[in-house]
């Protein structure tokens, strides 16, 4: 499934331009330490954060799409980084439960 | 070191939690940074020689090693405090002008940070060349690349407003002291 048809399916608010890199498993964690330590290339990351660091974390581990849940307004220096290193990024009204259990209908797993 | 026949893939190993702790002496100023194993971060002031440091902050972090998955050769990063993105402050900065240049190129620079008893120093090349060359086996997205350089690249450790991978504000999950 590529990001485009995850937000699709999501019915995700796109805050950047999306790509049509394919996205593989997920990853949810609010840490950054986390997400470099256990994210892997190809994960949709879900979070409800939304420093700019969030997307210098995703840029390392090639996540190519997060989501920020819970309606969070994503600052705009954020998004400017993620268009600057092409990872696609979403808010949603959902929380964090609601977004992984509609990934997983979607046919997204964890990752492994 | 790590410059022998194996064609290394890293991992990371000994994956450990903690704190990144900094801490300033109230009379001169000076800073100190330091990784705390403890479940809450140290705030006791203390005196150290002429200096009386007092805690500033800290932020959840974790640190590792890599070993190379061949070979099982392990390189351990006890000094290495984080990694940083250039934030595009300073045109002049050595670590702005290499970012912008490699971004044309699809290479990501991160400034690797690293502290010794309190005080920055840069990791070794071939750490370095370690960390590089894992971050950069990881990815997926062709062409693109990591590369890690010293955090001496930045002009001023004072002045840039780079801030390093690190969970700051998570205070509220770990018990207080």
């Amino acid at each position: 499934m590529t990001v485009k048809e995850l937000q699709s399916k999501l019915k995700l608010n796109a805050l950047n331009e999306v790509g049509d890199t394919e996205v593989d498993g997920a990853f949810v964690s609010d840490m950054l330490s986390d997400v470099m330590a256990g994210a892997k290339a190809g994960n949709v990351w879900v979070t409800v954060q939304t420093h700019k660091n969030i997307v210098a974390a995703a840029n390392l581990v090639d996540v190519p799409a997060i989501i920020v849940v819970r309606g969070k307004k994503v600052p705009e220096d954020t998004v400017q980084m993620a268009d600057r290193v092409g990872v696609a990024l979403f808010n949603t009204d959902l929380d964090t439960f609601q977004v992984a259990v509609k990934l997983f209908e979607a046919g997204v797993k964890p990752t492994a | 070191m790590v410059r022998d026949k194996c064609r290394h893939l890293w991992n990371k190993t000994n994956l450990r939690d903690g704190f990144i702790v900094t801490e300033n002496c109230y009379h001169c100023n000076k800073t100190r940074v330091y990784f705390s194993y403890e479940d809450a971060p140290p705030k006791d002031e203390y005196k150290e020689g002429e200096h009386y440091f007092n805690y500033a902050g800290s932020a959840q972090s974790m640190k590792f090693d890599l070993e190379c998955e061949k070979c099982k050769t392990i390189v351990t990063f006890e000094e290495r405090m984080g990694l940083m993105q250039c934030a595009g402050c300073d045109e002049s900065c050595h670590l702005n002008i290499l970012s912008k240049i490699c971004e044309g190129q699809n290479i990501w620079v991160y400034a690797a940070l690293a502290y010794k008893a309190g005080e920055e120093i840069d990791l070794s090349v071939d750490k370095l060349d370690v960390l590089t060359s894992h971050f950069t086996s990881r990815l997926r997205t062709p062409g693109k690349k990591i590369l890690v350089v010293p955090g001496s690249l930045r002009k001023s450790p004072h002045t840039c407003r780079g801030e390093m991978l690190r969970d700051v504000g998570m205070l509220s999950l770990t018990p207080e002291t």
